[in-house]
């Protein structure tokens, strides 16, 4: 069948193809790479792998799997089943020699997945991610079928339900679709207008309209910053006793906010974040991007400062290892990774590519390490910046002076307060007065959160035995910058800045974390966007690609996504634009017994998962129903109120906290100062990112303490009541006259839809009790009313 | 989950489909289903969220690995750093070395010094109990009690400054992202009073200790596992009591439609337990408004057990009040509870910096009559057997002043003392020691779980803990960030033996 390419198609690659239910693929009977190597990297390679061999055996090659052993056994026979040592290891019922040793024993299916493997040949296959990128052909639909225009996405999905003899699910209805994008891709529900336009528009283009609209909202670029400040472990404070603000941290966040927004192609995005100082010509943005190495948390007081370094830089390393390629570098800091081909010297030689880098300061933040002036007009960044390097210069050495006429005084006595000295320390106090008075006129201009190097010299980066920093180091444990050997790339070519400033490492990096010879990261990035929209990746465990990393559902799909955005110049929207037309994305989320039976948990994407609203999601949606939603955009963290009884666990109650006006914190949660010691309870209640590590995927709680937050909170209280007021103006007027008018109205605002008779009833029903039987007044009990409808299992959850 | 489901000896980065599916975007949900729907619901309908493993209430009590000597624990955490020599660490040539200067290495929130001016303990100490211990005049109600008590002399934590060593005591680590010991405890053991929460925090009057809710958080694990705030005075749970215009009976009829509208949402999604789990988990919550209140309701206690807590002294009542409230919650079942003596900074704790005379009667002086009150009335209900007592700080205090002038002295993690009682300790003894000032542990030697260094490192007081509840120290893990986390890290960790009964 011809499938053509269409590149002028408003959404990049849409394909027409012939697509048949009646596909005859077969089910492989063991698939090494879904079955077979999981299943040695999670229960044998402790003791037989890469970091370990014990007996000399060893799982992670074919090699040495299938070598014989110094006891003349061979573990693993290719084509021999009876031969292959393996089997009678993990099938015994000898505590003696019962494999593994310890813990639950292999069950049946995975002793018989390793029989049929080694019985086919014990074929090894070079692990998924670690494959070069190749587009994949979009599968071969047969001859004879009804001919349906679909979606590339679909023709994947498809095919593996039907391998599974899955029906293909229906599709979501109108509103439940728009109600469900509009969250996905904006954080906000819908507006009431939004859906009466979707649900009239008989256009074929409806959808495609709606998924235009929605990607162009500026709120766009709102909800999924927030998805990457989660991986880069965004927060505006440092932890610790202090717990002190980072300067300027919330122009980095307003940097991801209009990056997502103007759909910045992933490759500079990274670039600017990991070198955007190192770049031939730093900009604003550039530099403001390169907070990304400061958003850490920070010990202005450690117990060991060479420990504390080397925590900060593996902070670095784990970070940027696990959100760019999604491999578990830093599990290699003491000794050879346990699972992954990762060796201990990969992790020190990716640390060397950061070894240059300043740290946040010493005992206090230090501004000429960490902030960058950003001049408007003429003058250059870098020309602020050596304004601002030579003012904090001056002041110290005035300051030091200042320090030793004290000393001078304070050796010799009064006595030696001569005239000269006095007059010596007046001039000084005055230069100090001076360069403060300077010194605050520069801090008038805006500025940036940085990194910045200690020049163009590295020192020299060792490999650390058991990761000690205090460990003796020697030139033969010395290595150089080098990207993860098992991805066999070539040396770096580093090549440092000109302005002497720094040593061109990271630029190396960066530029190839998205050079076309590492096949992670555009697989990375195409599985993120695929979880953000489905809600799981097509590789469940999104920031560990390794090999005790979940397999890919969908291996085809993800490398034919991962192609795709390769093709569309690393911008995102495009992809996700194919991905909200696809028929997967638009499917219903309702059962499906048999579908459950077979498919529990829908691996197959034979529905669309349901999921819950995420904290930032509920938070900003009561402020849009009650009406009292702020869309303003950017600028410095707002500050909700915090009750009391929270701010009391503070060591002082209060500091760092600021007070925002009620319009000010009716804006949406991305814009939430971030303090890692003291989260706002309503986001914290609903499952917030841990802000001291990179976090890819977010928890869903459900818990008792939520619920009382939603229904007793001064938040919810307050905000019911402001509901309700907008609902009596809106429909009953004042005097609440018309009660039913206000439950239809409330029911239309809080959940965007029609009311049923029923439920209008069954509203009317609660107030009426709460009128009569227990004394609340018609106005309170409206507010009760709206206090519930935002406490709805479907306000919360989406279908 | 680890808990019954042990690995393979060495196994980093073995893990279940579960732990997995937390990780890579599984939903977690957190209740079990009670009212609505019967209680076989789950049993027969539902998986948890990764569709395979069946419905598990995270907060279900658990078994623990094997069979326990304490079913809970009671922290009572003397922040800022008490000073063990003048306490319960007896160093008789301490005194005569007053005002002298004296060698000695020494590292503290001054820095490392290698000589300074002896400090001798302020108080005098006396021999209690059949075993005869030492114990300082600023515990005279303690020192009763030293037949049930077991007393670590050599502790030593990583680092002399408050915020690591806040962390590490409370998490193992010096670095803040990790879940603390309590929440260790809830994830290994689950809670057997789901009205109540199993972790609970009480603060100091004077506020909380540096940095934090860090202190009591989940960190990588879910917020299921993480501390709730329990006041001793007011409303004790944040947002417990609905407002006076939200009377119950109103709360009532408004939970009622909730439940009548939740479950017909729930109708045609019936295979979906987190809906069902956020049903349960609104009258749980309805359940803990009446249970908590209860819990705290000290009007139900004589006159004489508040006496026995101090309650009847103003400088007693709330530290008192907090240990009766402690009691309380181990006999309801609530797992793990922290009391705090001592908030803020400087002299808002036991961080005594200037004049240690004040400073350390000032707080022992507030807490003495309590724990003994604590200890006495756990005994006679026959709970401290299964209720571990720790009393401790993040570390202890220098034998030498920090300035030219006055008692105070400066951080010492070096060596410090801490004590547990009941739980499965053995009572009236005494293990590890430092050197005959105070300043550093130096026994037991190496190979005492702590590596090359002398002493019971922070780890082994955690690994104490966690087997005393029946929990393998070196066998409880969770999955993140591609290894198996435990508590006590990566090496294993023994638990003090000369301490278990």
């Amino acid at each position: 069948m011809t499938q053509r390419i269409s590149p002028t198609a408003a959404f990049g690659a849409a394909l027409t193809v012939f697509f048949s239910l009646s596909c005859s693929l077969q089910v492989a009977a063991a698939d090494f790479s879904r079955d077979i190597q999981p299943l040695l990297a999670k229960r044998c390679f402790a003791c037989h792998g890469p970091d370990t061999q014990e007996a000399g055996l060893r799982f992670d090659t074919a090699a040495s799997a299938t070598a014989e052993l110094d006891s003349g056994y061979q573990a693993i026979v290719p084509g021999d089943v009876d031969s292959s040592t393996i089997l009678s290891r993990v099938t015994s019922s000898d505590p003696d020699l019962q494999m593994p040793p310890e813990g639950a024993r292999l069950t049946a299916e995975e002793v018989s997945a390793l029989r049929s493997w080694i019985d086919e040949g014990a074929q090894w296959k070079e692990h998924w991610a670690f494959r070069s990128l190749v587009r994949p052909d979009v599968p071969e639909p047969s001859v004879g079928s009804s001919a349906i225009e679909i979606n590339p996405i679909d023709v994947f999905i498809q095919a593996g339900l039907a391998e599974r003899s899955l029906p293909v699910p229906p599709k979501a209805d109108r509103r439940t679709l728009l109600r469900r994008a509009t969250y996905n891709v904006t954080g906000l529900p819908p507006s009431e207008q939004d859906v009466q336009d979707f649900v009239a528009d008989t256009s074929p283009h409806a959808w495609e309209r709606v998924v235009d609209r929605l990607l162009a909202s500026p709120h766009y670029g709102e909800q999924w910053a927030r998805h990457w400040l989660d991986l880069v472990r965004y927060a505006d404070t440092n932890s610790y006793e202090r717990d002190g603000n980072k300067p300027h941290s919330w122009r980095y966040r307003d940097y991801v906010i209009r990056s997502f927004n103007d759909d910045k192609p992933f490759d500079d995005f990274v670039i600017e974040q990991l070198a955007g100082d190192e770049i031939p010509e730093p900009t604003a943005e550039s530099l403001i991007a390169t907070g990304y190495y400061r958003l850490g948390i920070w010990d202005d007081e450690p117990a060991d400062k060479l420990q504390h370094r080397y925590d900060q830089l593996d902070d670095v390393v784990a970070t940027t290892a696990k959100t760019f390629l999604a491999m578990t570098v830093d599990c290699a800091r003491c000794h050879d990774h346990k699972i992954d081909p990762i060796l201990q010297k990969d992790y020190y030689s990716l640390l060397a590519f950061f070894q240059n880098i300043t740290p946040m300061g010493d005992r206090q933040m230090n501004p000429d390490f960490i902030e960058q002036p950003l001049p408007k007009g003429e003058m250059t960044p870098a020309e602020a910046k050596d304004i601002a390097v030579d003012r904090n210069r001056r002041l110290q050495e005035a300051r030091g002076e200042v320090r030793a006429i004290q000393r001078r005084i304070k050796e010799f006595g009064e006595q030696a307060r001569d005239e000269l000295t006095k007059k010596d320390l007046k001039a000084w106090h005055e230069k100090i007065r001076q360069l403060e008075q300077e010194k605050a006129e520069l801090a008038k201009m805006p500025a940036a959160l940085v990194v910045t190097e200690y020049g163009n010299k590295s020192p020299d980066t060792f490999v650390l035995y058991r990761g000690n920093p205090h460990a003796e180091t020697s030139p033969d444990v010395l290595v150089e910058p080098a990207f993860p050997s098992v991805l066999k790339a070539a040396a770096p070519t580093i090549e440092p800045p000109e302005n002497g400033r720094s040593t061109g490492r990271r630029l190396a990096l960066a530029k190839w974390i998205v050079s076309a010879e590492n096949p992670l990261t555009a697989r990375v990035l195409a599985n993120r966007i695929w979880q953000y929209h489905f809600g799981r990746g097509i590789v469940r465990s999104p920031s560990n690609f390794g090999f005790a990393g979940d397999p890919p559902t969908h291996p085809q799909l993800l490398d034919w996504m991962a192609t795709e955005l390769l093709r569309q110049d690393w911008q995102l929207k495009s992809l996700q634009k194919t991905i909200l037309m696809s028929a997967a994305y638009q499917a219903a989320s309702t059962p499906n017994e048999e579908a459950y039976a077979q498919d529990s948990r829908n691996e197959s994407f034979w529905r669309f998962d349901m999921r819950r609203l995420s904290a930032e999601e509920i938070r900003d949606t009561v402020h849009v129903v009650s009406g009292a939603f702020n869309p303003k955009m950017f600028g410095p963290g707002i500050y909700p109120v915090i009750p009391k009884e929270v701010l009391a666990t503070q060591s002082k109650p209060g500091k760092g906290w600021g007070n925002s006006s009620p319009e000010e914190q009716a804006r949406r949660s991305v814009y939430v100062h971030v303090k890692r010691s003291l989260i706002t309870p309503i986001l914290a209640d609903f499952d917030l990112a841990d802000t001291d590590t990179t976090c890819p995927v977010r928890f869903v709680t459900t818990q008792p303490t939520q619920a009382l937050g939603m229904m007793n909170s001064e938040f919810m209280q307050h905000q019911s009541k402001v509901f309700a007021e907008r609902i009596a103006a809106e429909a009953g007027g004042p005097d609440m006259a018309d009660t039913k008018s206000c439950v239809r109205r409330a029911i239309e605002v809080a959940l965007v839809r029609e009311p049923t008779d029923d439920e209008v009833q069954h509203g009317l029903a609660l107030i009426n009790e709460l009128e009569t039987t227990e004394g609340i007044s018609p106005g309170r009990s409206l507010e009760l009313y709206c206090l519930f409808l935002l406490n709805l299992n479907e306000f919360a959850y989406l279908d | 989950m680890n808990t019954s489901d042990p690995k393979p000896r060495g196994s980093f980065c073995g893990n279940t489909r579960r732990e997995f599916f937390w990780e890579a975007g599984g939903s977690f949900t957190g209740l079990a289903l009670s009212g609505l729907l019967d209680g076989n619901f789950f049993a027969n309908q539902t998986h948890a969220a990764d569709g395979v493993t069946g419905y598990q209430n995270p907060l279900a009590a658990k078994l623990p690995m094997f069979a326990p000597k304490a079913k809970s624990v009671i922290f009572l955490f003397m922040y800022g750093g008490p000073s063990h020599v003048d306490t319960f660490d007896y160093k008789p040539a301490l005194y005569p070395l007053d005002g002298k200067i004296i060698k000695v290495k020494t590292k503290g929130r001054g820095g490392e010094r290698s000589e300074s001016r002896a400090v001798g303990p302020k108080w005098k100490f006396k021999q209690y109990g059949e075993c005869g211990k030492w114990v300082s005049d600023l515990f005279p109600h303690i020192g009763q009690h030293v037949d049930d008590i077991a007393f670590i002399h050599s502790m030593t934590a990583d680092s002399p400054i408050h915020g690591s060593a806040m962390l590490q005591m409370n998490s193992g680590k010096i670095q803040s992202g990790a879940p603390c010991l309590g929440s260790w405890v809830n994830y290994g053991l689950g809670s057997v009073n789901e009205n109540l929460p199993g972790f609970v925090v009480m603060l100091d009057k004077k506020g909380g200790p540096i940095s934090g809710a860090k202190n009591w958080a989940s960190g990588y694990m879910p917020a299921t596992y993480q501390a709730t705030l329990l006041r001793s005075q007011g409303d004790p749970i944040l947002n417990l009591a609905p407002p006076d215009d939200m009377p119950l009976a109103a709360q009532r009829a408004l939970l009622n439609s909730l439940q009548q509208s939740n479950s017909e949402h729930f109708l045609s999604r019936g295979d979906n337990s987190e809906l069902a789990a956020r049903i349960a988990s609104y009258e749980l919550a309805w359940r803990m408004q009446e249970h908590a209140p209860e819990a705290v309701d000290l009007s139900q206690e004589t006159v004489e057990t508040k006496k026995l807590y101090g309650l009847d002294q103003d400088r007693t009542s709330h530290f008192g009040r907090q240990c009766l409230l402690a009691r309380r919650m181990v006999e309801r079942g609530v797992r793990f509870v922290q009391v705090y003596s001592g908030g803020a900074h400087n002299d808002d704790n036991w961080d005594a910096h200037g004049d240690l005379e004040k400073n350390h009667a000032f707080h022992a002086g507030n807490t003495d009559r309590p724990i003994a009150g604590l200890l006495a009335d756990l005994k006679r209900s026959g709970l401290l057997d299964e209720t571990l007592v720790i009393w401790g700080g993040e570390f202890g205090r220098q034998p030498t002043a920090e300035y030219a002038k006055g008692t105070g002295r400066d951080h010492n993690s070096f060596g410090f003392t801490m004590w547990m009682a009941g739980g499965g300790v053995k009572g009236g003894i005494s293990v590890g020691e430092t050197d005959e000032l105070g300043a550093a542990a130096i026994a037991p030697g190496p190979g005492h779980g702590n590596g090359e260094k002398a002493g019971y490192h922070v780890k082994s007081l955690h690994a104490t803990v966690l087997h005393l509840l029946g929990l393998d120290p070196n066998r409880l893990s969770y999955f993140f960030g591609g290894l198996d986390q435990k508590l006590v890290g990566v090496e294993h960790v023994q638990p003090i033996k000369e301490l278990l009964g």
